[in-house]
């Protein structure tokens, strides 16, 4: 099934903000991603399954802060201690999750259709992320993850890629016309392609 | 503002964490007698002290975790955290 995007009413393609006489290599893209799957995967306190077993598109779970395990098609974003966030294109790998997480264990949750996803790429994005959010991202490298919030919204920050900077912001749905317009405020400064 | 090291995250602002009140405040033991007075303390009286205080920080929107945060009351000075099951010695 496709989704609805979160983002329809506010999400318009163009050139914004101070992107005149700049090289369009230089400005900053905007776009919304749609369909993907999202599960949170959550281990119970008492679980005693040892994750090195289980293996999601031949990618094992790591319990370590900031870590992102990833291929092509998936990611897998630390959200907590024994908590994650699978991210992936392959739609039928949600089959795998519910066989190999059983539900004594596991709490997995399909959120696909709760979250909004924005994805930002150009050399300004750490400084755009500065902006709203108290964290430090100059120390946030490739495949890392955090959660913390902008302009006081909670999301989860991907850093897909630092050459160059592309990040991928997660947040719950019903405040992604929020976030959307904080972040394109921040932007217009240094001008940007929505895509 | 305040920076907690949250010990399963690392540094981050008190912006993602959320107060959680005394963390040297004991239930009382199940299928004790308790009386009102016990009660009375667990449930609303603190001492609020001046200084080193044991507090209770939710990691909200962080990765959502009860931590504890040894904390100066009048200078706000951290000096350690725990996770929320570590016993403080």
């Amino acid at each position: 099934m496709t989704s609805i995007s979160a983002l329809a009413n506010v999400h318009k393609k163009g050139q914004f903000g101070d992107f005149e006489d700049k090289n369009e290599k230089d400005l900053l893209k905007i776009s919304e991603i749609k369909n993907l799957l999202l599960v949170q995967i959550f281990q119970y306190k008492n679980s005693k399954i040892k994750l090195e077993n289980i293996e999601i598109d031949e990618l094992k779970f790591k319990n370590e802060p900031l870590s992102v395990v990833n291929n092509d098609n998936t990611r897998i974003l630390w959200n907590g201690p024994k908590n994650w966030l699978l991210v992936s294109t392959k739609k039928e790998l949600i089959k795998d999750i519910f066989e190999n997480f059983n539900e004594t264990d596991f709490a997995v949750t399909d959120l696909s259709h709760s979250r909004a996803i924005i994805d930002i790429e150009g050399l300004n994005v750490k400084e755009i992320l500065k902006k709203g959010c108290p964290f430090n991202f100059n120390e946030l490298k490739k495949n890392n993850s955090i959660n913390t919030t902008y302009n006081g919204l909670v999301l989860t920050v991907d850093m897909l890629n630092d050459n160059p900077n592309k990040v991928r912001l997660f947040i719950l749905r019903s405040f992604g016309e929020s976030l959307y317009h904080s972040i394109t405020d921040a932007s217009l400064e240094f001008g940007f392609k929505s895509l | 503002m305040l920076y907690i090291n949250c010990p399963h995250c690392g540094m981050r602002s008190q912006n993602e964490f959320s107060y959680g009140g005394d963390a040297s405040v004991k239930r009382p033991l199940l299928n004790k007698e308790v009386s009102d007075q016990e009660w009375d303390d667990f449930v609303y009286n603190r001492k609020s002290l001046r200084g080193k205080h044991l507090e209770l920080w939710h990691h909200i929107s962080g990765c959502r975790q009860w931590i504890k945060v040894e904390r100066d009351t009048s200078t706000h000075e951290i000096f350690r955290t725990f996770k929320a099951d570590e016993e403080v010695v």
